[in-house]
């Protein structure tokens, strides 16, 4: 598919602006009903979901031409995917996120790159990872952990830590608890160590769409040559490229995949593990993008005109995984849930996402921010989340500001109510 | 090639808003040249601003205007910017979006009234105001628009009122930039007495910020207006999952939901009468079950509207119906409420149906009622929509306008020019005690098919023609060349909009062309009869300068 493709969906747009709102019904207050972080720092309409695809239109007609300033505005976006969302809530006609790789992806046919994006894709390309990390410490972080090496024998279950997980100094002990937490319930749980790569997520959202195909048949042979099952992983963008983005690119992983927080609410459900230790702790969930409304999994392309598309077609982002980390929350003695307003498909981002990070860390700390001001408004002590890149990033701006706010990987706390260990927090 | 301001005029809006405020930037032009709704001439672009604005204050809004009259240049803002409305009509505008303007000033919950910035939208302040026990009105359009610019600059109905009555009835006071720069306060805020009242102490608003319609952008900027704002007996917040198809709500006992059927339009027409003299009623429409069903369930009746006699079924039998939802101050007002409602009702041969009786629907349709989040579903059926000629009116002459356009769409639709919704779907809403009525008549087309515009001239000329045969008003004259047609027939407004105009802008510095411009009608498609008769009907029915013609 190209940008050309998407034309009818650009043109569908009636300039509602609904992609900058939480869906109306679900607004409960003047402070937090926003949803699109970019038009909420930048605030022409340019940055919002419909600006996006207007750029996109601007370019097909040759109103406007691609340059610097251009990819700049494309690239100051997080893909967080809310636009969409919201969008769906009234139209099935549109698909406002495919608009947005696709100009990305077209950015990158005409060699309008941003230097920090390049950087980041050469270190892809020498290390395989996104985080310029040697390649050959990547599985440090298993290092003495009874788990299986799938490069040397097969498994059942593979686990899949992601870059983040690996190289992050913080992540690493969480990384050793998702792995400790599935094998304390009997899982046989491989995982690849240094051989593992990066899922090529970031360098498919950045538009770098052959070098994200090649990672996806790395990570593809090793799953076929694991033997495994079931492919786990903690990492939401990783969950979400390999749910979405793989079939789409027709790299269909042929296992079960599921993100930790899901194994973990099954591992519940059939008695294998048990919360036993009291955690008084009043915590709010934050729903990672690519867990929640991109975690959606992959349905099939329609060819016809989207006005006739059938519904379980539609990316709605409503079919992400937003009630398993929840129920594991709820199963935690002590723990104590209040929502955030902005929730599930409808959540706000926590800004690390779509080279944001990278390229305009400013950007990125401001809508972090904005996160961490909705989860103080809850009251709660802590700070929860299932994604290693919304951790850092929270846990970045809670060290930075010394907001009053624990941050929490969901896996820590389920180690520490299962008295598997007790990693701690920041 | 999209034109772009002088470097001088640019740093001088450089100065009023800051550097980062504001933009000559070609794709970022472009953006706010996008404007496909109701865009029928030159889809989906309207002409590109040559710069765009964006002043957080009164202030910074007056010291962009004279920066543009400084400078020959025109300028057009606009609150949320949702319609061909906002967008420049002309080369050389400087575009002011108003979105940094987003401040709730004040809520006063004693004497129930709001004082609002541009960007505040009609959701937020209902959200901000049902914590207080208060609730605001919402156009039809839905809750993403500006409560302000409803208020100060276009329309403003909406099916809440019947309850809560039309955006420009309920402005307590104002301050508006004018397009000289001149910062002045409409109603008490003008002397300073605080925002209680649209009349003064103080210059009065009535007629001076606006007409029926509005001045679209063609009369300065409004910066603030006091809202009245109306007694919400639900809770703080209403509990919900879902967004809007598949919302739910917790429904508070003291709020009822009903489906009023009668067994034709008078009747109907009748007892929303009655109903207005009982005084009874929180949100109140009139709906077209076949193209409300279709809204809900696109796919599942685009197919089923081929199936014989569906429609005619579903017209036949549920073809005269008003929604009504109910609030009273308490469960047993409620249940008394209900009884006045059962006994109008059964008056008029018609029959209710509670909602109570089918939660799920009552679950769904309340907030989105309330907060009128269902109409914008109309998008589903095609990608886009257009309405005949919206108009207020008294009650019992909407309901012959309204059956008369409906045959004029009947007739399109089975030529396959507009999209079959299998019903009039007319938007009717009542208010002013249920003696006036909006209607206008929606019609579903998907706007990227050029089979569908094509026939669009057609479709407003019979639209016109069939208002102007019934000896009514035909509304919605905002465009240049439907104004130029219909302003003679009806009292010569836009002569007395210009005077406005002159008074008010002498160097003409806002955009004013769907404020006062006049243009052409496009008769090259048009059958020679029908121009004939438009001819002879504008003839018979121009007014003269001692009045309306014998
Ligand atoms: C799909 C759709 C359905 C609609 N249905 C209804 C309906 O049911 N009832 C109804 O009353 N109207 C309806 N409208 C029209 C609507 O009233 C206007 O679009 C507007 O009043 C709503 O507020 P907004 O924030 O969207 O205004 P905008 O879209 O921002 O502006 C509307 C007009 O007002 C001018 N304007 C806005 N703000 C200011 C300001 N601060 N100072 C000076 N001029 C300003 C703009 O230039 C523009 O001409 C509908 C519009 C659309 C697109
Ligand atoms: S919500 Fe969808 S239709 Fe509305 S402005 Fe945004 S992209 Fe366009
Ligand atoms: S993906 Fe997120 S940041 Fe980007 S335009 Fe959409 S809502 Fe805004």
């Amino acid at each position: 598919m190209a940008l050309e493709d998407y034309r009818r969906d650009i043109e569908g747009c009636s300039r509602c602006s609904s992609c900058k709102w939480v869906p109306y019904n679900q607004i409960k207050s003047w402070r937090f009903s926003k949803n699109c972080p970019s038009i909420y720092r930048h605030n022409f309409h340019t940055y919002s979901g419909s600006g996006r695809m207007v750029i996109g239109l601007s370019l097909l007609e040759g109103r406007v031409e691609l340059d610097e300033t251009v990819a700049e505005i494309i690239y100051k976006c997080q893909l967080c995917g809310a636009c969409d969302s919201a969008c769906k809530t009234y139209r099935d006609d549109i698909d406002i996120s495919e608009v947005l790789l696709e100009l990305r992806a077209y950015c990158v046919e005409q060699g309008e790159l941003l230097i920090e994006h390049m950087a980041m894709i050469d270190a892809l390309k020498r290390e395989g990872n996104t985080l310029g990390e040697p390649k050959a410490q990547r599985g440090d972080w298993a290092e003495g952990l009874d788990v299986k090496d799938v490069n040397a024998e097969t498994c059942d279950v593979l686990f899949h830590a992601g870059c983040r997980y690996s190289y992050d100094r913080d992540a690493r002990q969480t990384a050793r608890g998702h792995v400790q937490l599935m094998r304390s319930a009997g899982m046989g749980v491989g995982i690849a160590g240094k051989e593992e790569s990066c899922c090529g997520g970031r360098a498919y959202e950045l538009g770098y769409r052959g070098e994200a195909a090649n990672y996806a048949d790395d990570v593809l042979s090793l799953v076929k040559s694991s033997g495994a099952k079931t492919l786990v992983t903690a990492c939401a963008d990783c969950y979400s490229h390999f749910q979405y983005v793989y079939p789409k690119m027709g790299k269909e992983l042929p296992v079960e995949i599921l993100h930790v927080s899901q194994v973990t609410e099954k591992l519940l459900d059939s008695g294998k593990l048990r919360f036993r230790r009291k955690l008084p702790l009043s915590v709010t969930y934050h729903d990672p993008c690519h867990l929640g409304r991109k975690g959606e999994p992959f349905a099939g392309v329609w060819k016809g005109d989207k006005l006739d598309r059938p519904m379980n077609l539609k990316r709605s982002g409503r079919k992400g995984v937003y009630d398993a980390p929840r129920n594991v929350i709820d199963e935690i003695p002590g723990l104590e849930l209040t929502e955030m307003e902005r929730i599930r498909e409808y959540a706000w981002c926590c800004g690390a996402g779509g080279g944001v990070l990278e390229a305009f860390e400013d950007f990125s700390a401001s809508t972090t921010a904005e996160r961490i001001a909705e989860a103080l408004a809850t009251g709660a002590e802590a700070l929860v989340t299932s994604c290693p890149w919304c951790l850092r990033v929270f846990k970045d701006a809670v060290e930075e500001t010394s907001a009053c706010i624990a941050v929490y990987d969901l896996t820590d706390l389920a180690l520490m109510s299962a008295g598997i260990a007790q990693p701690a927090a920041v | 090639m999209i034109r772009v301001i002088s470097d001088e005029a640019y740093k001088e809006l450089e100065a009023a808003v800051g550097p980062d405020n504001v933009s000559r930037l070609p794709v970022v032009l472009d953006s706010y040249a996008f404007q496909p709704f109701e865009n029928h001439e030159s889809m989906p672009w309207c002409p590109s601003p040559v710069a765009v604005a964006l002043p957080s204050t009164t202030e910074e809004v007056s010291e962009v205007i004279k920066a543009c009259n400084r400078h020959g240049l025109k300028h057009k803002a606009f609150s949320t910017g949702w319609g061909m409305w906002c967008g420049p009509t002309t080369d050389n505008v400087v575009q002011i979006d108003l979105r940094r303007m987003n401040q709730i000033v004040e809520i006063d919950e004693k004497n129930q009234f709001a004082i609002v910035e541009p960007y505040v939208c009609g959701a937020q302040l209902q959200a901000e105001a049902m914590k207080v026990g208060l609730n605001t009105h919402i156009i039809g359009a839905g809750p993403n628009t500006s409560p302000l610019a409803s208020a100060t600059s276009m329309y403003g109905v909406g099916h809440d009122g019947i309850y809560m009555s039309y955006s420009a009835r309920n402005v307590l006071g104002l301050e508006w930039v004018q397009p000289t720069g001149e910062v002045l306060r409409l109603g008490s805020p003008g002397s300073d007495k605080g925002w209680f009242s649209g009349d003064g102490p103080g210059p009065s608003l009535r007629g001076t910020m606006r007409g029926y319609t509005g001045a679209l952008g063609g009369m300065g900027v409004f910066t603030k207006v006091a809202l009245k704002l109306f007694n919400w007996p639900g809770p703080p917040q209403v509990k919900s999952s879902g967004t809007v198809v598949d919302l739910t709500s917790e429904i508070p006992e003291n709020i009822g939901l009903y489906m009023c059927f009668f067994p034709n339009a008078d009747k109907l027409a009748d007892a929303y009468y009655d109903i207005g003299e009982a005084e009874i009623g929180y949100n109140s429409l009139k709906v077209a079950t076949p193209a409300f069903m279709m809204v809900l369930a696109p796919h599942l009746f685009k197919k089923l509207k081929d199936t014989k006699n569906l429609s005619r079924m579903l017209g036949k039998t549920m073809g005269h119906l008003f929604l009504m939802l109910l609030a009273g101050t308490s469960k047993e007002d409620l249940a008394h409420q209900e009884r006045v409602l059962e006994a109008i009702v059964d008056e008029h041969d018609g029959f209710i149906l509670d909602q109570k009786n089918i939660p799920p629907l009552k679950s769904n349709f309340m907030m989105n009622f309330i907060r009128a989040t269902l109409p914008a579903l109309v998008f589903r059926i095609g990608g886009s929509f257009s309405t005949a000629l919206g108009r207020n009116d008294s009650l019992d002459s909407q309901v012959t306008w309204g059956e008369a356009i409906a045959d004029i769409k009947r007739g399109y639709a089975s030529k396959g020019q507009i999209i079959d919704d299998m019903g009039d779907n007319p938007y009717f809403v009542p208010y002013e005690s249920n003696m006036f009525a909006h209607c206008e008549v929606v019609y579903p087309y998907d706007h990227r098919n050029p089979r569908y515009l094509e026939g669009s001239n057609n479709i407003t000329m019979d639209f016109i023609i069939g208002a102007v045969e019934l000896c009514m008003e035909a509304g919605f004259g905002t465009l240049p060349p439907a104004r130029k047609i219909l302003s003679p027939l009806t009292s010569n407004y836009n002569y007395w909009q210009k005077k406005f105009s002159e008074a008010f802008d002498p160097d003409q510095g806002s955009d004013k062309g769907l404020y006062t411009d006049e243009t052409e009608f496009d008769f090259s498609e048009i059958a020679p009869e029908r121009v004939a008769k438009l001819e002879r009907l504008v003839k018979e029915r121009t007014w003269t300068e001692l009045g309306p013609p014998e």
